[in-house]
This record gives C-alpha cells, sequence and structure tokens, in this order.
C-alpha cells in the first residue's frame, strides 16, 4: 500500500511529459483546479463561468457556462452532471453538450507526502456527435498554511467533425489559506493553443449546518503569443 | 533535467514512521474528549467513533481538514506536523454542540504532559 503513490509519481510524470512534447486539444483549458478530495453524503450546485478577450484573437469573446449537479456516490467517490453552454465567435450562444464526471479519492488527506485523487470526465457536443473524454491525476501537498494542486489530464476526442487524437493539459493551483472567506493563489494553465497564468482568488460561506457556498474568481493571463490575452474565470458551489 | 522532473523530485519525499494514534469520540452530538493534546511537530492519526446514529463532518479550517463520519462508524483523519498551538474544530453537522479543540504542545510541554496522565 505504502508504494503505490511512487507508482502515481511515475504516471504523473508521463502525463507531464506529454504536456512537455505536444499539446493539441480543441477545448477550453481553463477551468477548475480540482483538489482530490470527495466527502460522503456531498450534494451541490455549481455554475462555473469563463471568458475570453483579445481584439485580435480568433477567441477573442468567447464564453462559456457549465450548471452541474452533483452528489457522493461512495465514501471517496462522486458523480456530476453538467449542461454547457458556449459562445464561439462569430457564432451566437447555446446550449452546446453535456458531460458526466466522477472524482475518486484515492489517498486519505495527509496520509502520504502528497494526496491524490483521478478524475474521469465523458463530454458529449450537440448535433455534432462529438464526444470528449478526459482522464488524469489530482494532486494536493499542504505547506503549513498554503496548498499546492496540480491536474494532470489526458483527453481524446472523438466525432463526426473532431478529429480522433489524444491531448494533454495540466492546471496549477498554489493557494494561501489566510481565513475562510478569503483564500488567494495563483493558477497557471497549459494545453493546446494555451499557457496562461495569473491571481485568483477563493473562499467560502457558511450558511447552516453542512449548506455553504464555495466562490472562486481568476483572471489569468497569456504567457505566450498564441494565448488569448485575457482569460476571466468565475464560479459558484452551493454544498447542501 | 526538464522542470518536470526536478517538481516531482521535490514532491517524492519518504514515508515516514506510523504516526501516534489517538481518539476521539462523538456521542450525543459532543466531541469526547474537547480538548485534545498532541505532540506538536510530528504526524498523528486521530480515530474519530460517531457512536452517534446520524453522521457527523469533522471539520477544521486551521487544520486543513474536513470528513464525514456516518453514523455509528468510525473515519480516520491524518494531521500535522503541526507548529504549536491551538486548532479549533467543530461538526458541521451539529455545530452549536459539536466544538473542540486540538492542542499541539512542544516536546518539553508534550513528555511533561504524558507524565502527569501516567502519575
Amino acid at each position: 500500500m505504502r508504494l503505490f503513490p511512487s507508482a502515481f509519481y511515475i504516471v504523473f510524470a508521463a502525463l507531464m511529459l506529454l504536456i512537455s512534447a505536444h499539446s493539441l486539444a480543441d477545448g477550453r483549458v481553463v477551468d477548475k483546479v480540482y483538489h482530490p478530495y470527495v466527502q460522503a453524503l456531498e450534494r451541490s450546485i455549481e455554475y462555473r463561468y469563463f471568458y475570453q478577450r483579445q481584439a485580435d484573437h480568433p477567441d477573442n469573446n468567447t464564453m462559456g457556462q457549465k450548471l452541474g449537479y452533483g452528489f457522493s456516490v461512495a465514501e471517496r467517490a462522486a458523480l456530476e452532471i453538467y449542461l454547457i453552454a458556449d459562445r464561439v465567435s462569430p457564432e451566437d450562444y447555446k446550449l452546446s453538450g453535456y458531460e458526466l464526471e466522477l472524482r475518486w479519492m484515492l489517498t486519505e488527506q495527509g496520509q502520504y507526502s502528497a494526496d491524490w485523487g483521478m478524475l474521469f470526465e465523458l463530454e458529449r457536443q450537440n448535433n455534432q456527435d462529438n464526444y470528449e473524454f478526459t482522464t488524469g491525476l489530482l494532486m494536493e501537498k499542504e505547506f503549513g498554511p498554503t496548498s499546492l494542486t496540480l491536474n494532470a489530464l489526458a483527453v481524446y476526442e472523438w466525432g463526426k467533425t473532431l478529429n480522433s487524437e489524444w491531448e494533454a493539459e495540466f492546471r496549477a493551483q498554489y493557494r494561501y489559506r489566510w481565513r475562510p472567506a478569503i483564500q488567494p493563489a495563483i493558477e497557471l494553465y497549459v494545453g493546446e493553443n494555451y499557457k496562461g497564468a495569473g491571481p485568483s482568488l477563493m473562499g467560502v460561506h457558511k450558511f447552516d449546518k453542512q449548506k455553504q457556498l464555495k466562490w472562486e474568481l481568476a483572471v489569468i493571463m497569456a504567457i505566450d503569443n498564441d494565448t488569448v490575452d485575457r482569460t476571466l474565470r468565475f464560479a459558484l458551489e452551493y454544498e447542501f | 533535467m526538464p522542470w518536470q522532473h526536478i517538481a516531482l523530485m521535490s514532491l517524492a519525499l519518504p514515508v515516514l514512521a506510523e504516526p501516534m494514534l489517538f481518539e476521539l469520540q462523538i456521542k450525543d452530538h459532543l466531541f469526547h474528549p474537547s480538548v485534545l493534546y498532541v505532540p506538536a511537530g510530528e504526524k498523528i492519526k486521530l480515530l474519530v467513533l460517531n457512536q452517534d446514529p446520524s453522521p457527523e463532518e469533522f471539520e477544521s479550517f486551521s487544520l486543513n481538514r474536513e470528513k464525514v463520519i456516518l453514523g455509528n462508524s468510525k473515519a480516520t483523519l491524518f494531521i500535522g506536523p503541526l507548529q504549536p498551538g491551538r486548532y479549533h474544530f467543530f461538526g458541521e453537522y451539529n455545530p452549536d454542540s459539536a466544538q473542540g479543540v486540538l492542542i499541539a504542545l512542544p516536546e518539553a510541554q508534550w513528555q511533561q504532559h504524558r507524565e502527569d496522565n501516567a502519575n
């Protein structure tokens, strides 16, 4: 049992090398940075939004929204179902697809030198018969009052209007757990035609017992010439 | 050497010896003991036994832990190594009654605490 986190370091390294070799993805890269934890009996409604801006860039004015309902199916596994709406210029805003997501907590928090989980997502695009399957490792490590979270994801796309291909994505978040309501962080995203980083702010507000609202806001800036200049990311998650 | 290798090597720390075990019980929506002394500077294993038929969630922002313990069930949390100090925790399902504090003692005070308890 003690050896198995080492195996994940190896898989994690392989995914990161895949990213460094080439990135091919067609999807959105800036999204939630997933923590590797699942709580039994958790239920949530989640809303995510992103918006991209750069006057002369092909991704200018791109906007996406996701609305999800999640619930734990076991002590260490949770499912979430999403509706996805996108606006890709010059097209109009439309309901573009839906997604099923499974998060699996592999290790108990604090048990090993880092905490590990896995993510599985299957997305179907409406009217185009296109699919995207995403899987990968979620890792978090505590450094005193700060936490480093890494997501190394492999994506396979196929369908009528897509070339079947493997892609890779990498997300990172370094967060200072200042106080529950306000936790500043920096985030990094690497994927197809996208390399960006920027500040983010997140927090949680408790209402009553297990009812709480989590929020996240990030402004991600391009760190190379191919990437759209600015991406705004916003998320709300109500747990009950 | 690629930066990814360096990052991974820095994370691949060795696994240490079995951590010291502490026990916390939940009964009638109260934590027993409500004040728990532990040594600072080392990882501890906290076994939480929920003797109530309803679920409870151990939660602590300062410890960076939350864990649901189903009714008449138990769960294990791994905490620390902690700086000396007080760390508040509560039961998310019954926050008005289920309250507690974990106190991490420096080495000398921890040894003294153990001797006092042994006598």
